[in-house]
């Protein structure tokens, strides 16, 4: 398939300036006072643009690179904002400028019905941006930042909330005490600006050709150490349309069983606390109770948001479903780690929580796509599994099944290549 | 072998066949005799045996036009009924020949695979019944009876299938669980297991119902007390007011709960305004006596005497693809309940229809007032557009209550059986 003409390239070394850092959403205030006159001219410039791309079948070349530039310095804005790249952004958002780019290719024909309905086509892309990036779906004006410092334009808002702004606040906190971006953090935030950076530059009608929400396309790095919970999906995207129209009643028995389970696995995992935080390691049979529950978990969440077809099974056992978690054996753990790990695992759990509400349009527009189709999209499957498998592993996490931390960075798809240092990586998300 | 031989051979294996027939035979022999014996107890009733109704006609109750309303209304209902019922069995019948393909959509155990087979063939059924809910609803409407919109009736419905969903899961897996250690045997504790289930939801139905108050007006509580007294229920059961008129006009009543649990429970429609104080007296009256003479108990009795046969022939009906224990016979055990249900709806109703006599009978001996209970009965034909003598086929197949003609015949039957 040809690549989407829209990309973003990632060239960055995770080193962070603690000054720059702490002072991050002021030193961007200029930056955002300017993107929100910019956005106005954009806003004239695509309407131009929609006029003469429905008579020409392609937008004109000055408002197309008008344009592109303007999505180009947005997602710049957004990844110095977001702490995503460290060095303090150009104001005309030139290409090649800056670690974490937009590559946008020049104009070609697009389908007049596409554009003539893109505002409506785009409305799914919208809302799934502003749950990824949070602030996309705004309209004009100003809103106070979530952070509560500063007013923020409203095209590329940072206000709305979405998981790029928790994981911003994280990484805000993780920068001022390593100096150093996780890598995670930055290859989650490099995903998602990539796929806002492809919901404008459809809305500004740069491309005619879907977002892709797949963490796939292309993968990020691999973890620097392989995760303890990993997801294997062998899923074929077919979809029942019976089963997808009452997945939601369907699902009934399951949350029955889960809350019972729950239950038990609330005391297994004290237990497992007392014993890991006694002996190093939990034992066996608690670590089975409590892997097979986790299990348990990421199936019914792939059945119930359209991610996986089959009824599941009541007993979280391994390979049993086409959305699994592998799941290391019991390894000796931290003492330190366990005895915070409730305090540790809350900066976790805030990510997971903004990946969950990101599973939920996940599994709206699965609902309504299986519904019509009959199939799932890869890449809204993939975007599920991927937040489906950052949950596990922090329900795995809390659960004491490992003291390895969550990792944010969408990984899952990625090719094992060498990793080289500050080579340019072609759309880290 | 010579053919003496061979008669012998013949005979002596005929005897082998019926002595190891015959513990089977004896089986089934006791058990038709515990059916009819139960059958017989639950019959029992106050209605005297030798009571003879007189003939009432339709047109004595009610105007020419009310009586042509209440039949407009109600032959519209029968259609849609009868149409939803069928529906019902194509539905199963299909969902039983073409069911079992819904395994591959199940990477559940063969239990888990069965609630999903069960759960998709009711939500065909919620699918295929859509239709005719809502052509009941939108001719409800019409006649002023509901006032419940569209949407709220789906959602409801819709909630409601989940509960059937829950409940479904509940029986599959029972049934699942014991048809693996037992085979064909499993309706045995099966049949036991449902009735127990039956009981366990009689007793919480009451607290299950939504939006109940106590009842306030001193009148009717007084009454109440009286009328349990002279019934001979040790106290008088509590009496709740259901809200229902945002979504009725139509009145009803019933007596719920085992136990600790029982109640009655008046719909808010009977209170506001239409209905005399003596007329609600007779709803009173006739509730407490579905409690005084258990009537809750003895449908639970009435659902026994079917569980254990039902079971079994569901148990019969799916030995060949594998008994109860595969999950691919599901859809088939499905479409024998249906079937079964469906078969048993005559008898169903007649019971029903006997122990609602049985209660109209005894609020007439509380209460001694017949003229309240006539005109009670003529107002269901106006307020319910209840018919008040429907076609047999109707009578048989869907009502639960004797018809007005018959409720109003007991009363005179009543009051010239007092006045001897």
């Amino acid at each position: 398939m040809k690549p989407h003409p829209i990309r973003v390239v990632v060239a960055d070394d995770l080193v962070r300036s603690r000054l720059t850092v702490l002072f991050r959403l002021l030193l961007a205030i200029p930056h955002l006072v300017w993107l929100l006159i910019w956005s106005i001219g954009a806003l004239v410039a695509a309407f131009v643009s929609w006029f003469a791309t429905l008579a020409a079948g392609r937008s004109p070349r000055p408002l197309h690179d008008f344009l592109a530039a303007y999505v180009r310095y947005a997602t710049h804005v957004y990844a110095y904002l977001s702490l995503a790249a460290n060095p303090f952004p150009g104001f005309v958002g030139e290409a090649g400028s800056y670690p974490v780019d937009v590559e946008i290719d020049p104009p070609e024909r697009q389908s007049r019905w596409k554009t003539g309905f893109r505002l409506v086509l785009a409305v799914p892309a919208l809302v799934l941006a502003n749950s990824l990036v949070g602030g996309f779906g705004g309209g004009g004006g100003t809103r106070t930042g979530g952070t509560g410092e500063a007013d923020a334009p409203a095209w590329f808002d940072f206000s709305g909330g979405g998981v790029l702004l928790v994981v911003a606040l994280l990484a805000w906190l993780a920068c001022l005490v390593l100096a150093r971006m996780p890598h995670g953090f930055r290859d989650f935030q490099a995903y998602a600006l990539r796929y806002g950076a492809q919901t404008w530059g459809y809305v500004l009608l740069l491309t005619d050709r879907y977002p892709t929400s797949d963490p796939a396309l292309p993968a990020a790095q691999p973890p620097p150490k392989p995760p303890a919970v990993r997801i294997a999906v062998e899923d074929d995207r077919r979809r029942s349309r019976l089963s997808v129209f009452f997945r939601g009643l369907l699902i009934l028995p399951h949350a029955v069983w889960f809350l019972l389970w729950s239950i038990a696995a609330l005391f297994a995992a004290v237990v497992s606390w007392f014993v890991t935080l006694a002996a190093g390691r939990t034992f066996v049979g608690l670590h089975r109770f409590l892997a097979a529950y986790v299990r348990y978990w990421a199936h019914i969440a792939a059945y119930f948001f359209i991610v996986a077809n089959p009824f599941p099974g009541f007993t979280g056992t391994a390979g049993t479903y086409p959305v699994d978690l592998q799941i290391d054996p019991p390894a000796r753990q931290s003492r330190w780690v366990t005895l915070f790990r409730l305090f540790l695992a809350f900066p976790a759990w805030l990510v997971a929580g903004g990946l969950g509400s990101v599973l939920l349009v996940v599994g709206v527009f699965g609902w309504f796509t299986g519904l019509v189709t009959g199939r799932m999209p890869e890449g809204l499957r993939n975007l599920g599994a991927y937040a489906i498998r950052y949950n596990a592993q922090a329900h795995a996490y809390l659960y004491l099944l490992t003291d390895r931390y969550p990792y944010s960075g969408p990984w899952e798809w990625a090719r094992p290549e060498p990793e080289e240092e500050l080579e340019p990586e072609v759309a880290a998300a | 072998m010579g053919p003496a031989r061979a008669r012998g051979g013949a005979g002596a294996g005929g005897r082998r066949r019926i002595a190891r027939r015959l513990p089977l035979a004896l089986l089934l022999a006791a058990f038709a005799a515990a059916w009819a014996a139960g059958f017989y107890l639950l019959w029992q009733s106050d209605v005297p045996s030798d009571l003879d109704l007189p003939a009432v006609e339709a047109s004595e109750l009610l105007s020419a036009a009310e009586l042509e309303e209440a039949r407009d209304y109600e032959r519209f209902l029968r259609i849609d009924f009868l149409l939803a019922e069928l529906t019902v069995l194509l539905v199963f019948g299909l969902y039983a020949r073409y069911g079992d393909r819904f395994t591959r959509e199940s990477a559940a155990g063969r239990i888990g695979t069965g609630m999903l087979l069960a759960m998709l063939g009711f939500a065909l059924l919620w699918l295929a019944q859509l239709p005719f809910g809502l052509a009941g609803l939108w001719w409800e409407r019409r006649h002023e009876v509901s006032e419940q919109d569209y949407g709220t009736w789906i959602l409801e419905s819709w909630l409601g299938l989940g509960g059937a969903f829950l409940f479904v899961c509940l029986a599959i897996l029972i049934v699942m669980g014991l048809a693996g250690p037992l085979r064909d045997h499993w309706w045995i504790p099966g049949g036991a297991v449902f009735v127990g289930l039956a009981v366990l939801f009689a007793f919480v139905l009451p607290y299950m119902l939504p939006s109940q108050e106590p009842l306030r007006d001193p009148g009717l509580l007084a009454a109440t007390e009286r009328f349990a007294r002279d019934q001979g229920l040790e106290e008088a059961p509590p009496v709740r007011v259901q809200e229902v008129r945002e979504f009725t006009t139509a009145p009803n009543a019933e007596a719920a709960g085992l136990g600790p649990s029982r109640r009655v429970i008046l719909w808010d429609t009977l209170l506001d305004g239409r209905f005399a104080d003596a007329e609600i007296r007779v709803v009173l009256a006739h509730e407490l006596g579905h409690l005084s003479r258990e009537h809750i108990w003895k449908l639970v009795g009435w659902y026994a005497l079917f569980a254990f046969p039902g079971a079994f022939l569901i148990a019969r009906a799916t030995r060949r693809r594998g008994g109860m224990r595969e999950a691919e016979s599901v859809p088939l055990a499905l479409f024998v309940l249906v079937g079964l249900s469906f078969l048993a709806l005559p008898l169903q109703n007649a019971f029903s229809r006997h122990l609602e006599a049985e209660a109209d009978w005894v609020a007439l001996e509380t209460t001694r007032d017949p003229e309240a209970a006539q005109a009670l009965f003529r107002s269901f034909g106006t307020t319910a557009l209840a018919d008040p003598s429907p076609p047999t086929w109707s009578y048989v197949l869907m009502e639960t209550h004797p018809a007005l003609a018959e409720r109003v015949a007991m009363a005179e039957a009543w009051e010239a059986r007092a006045e001897r």
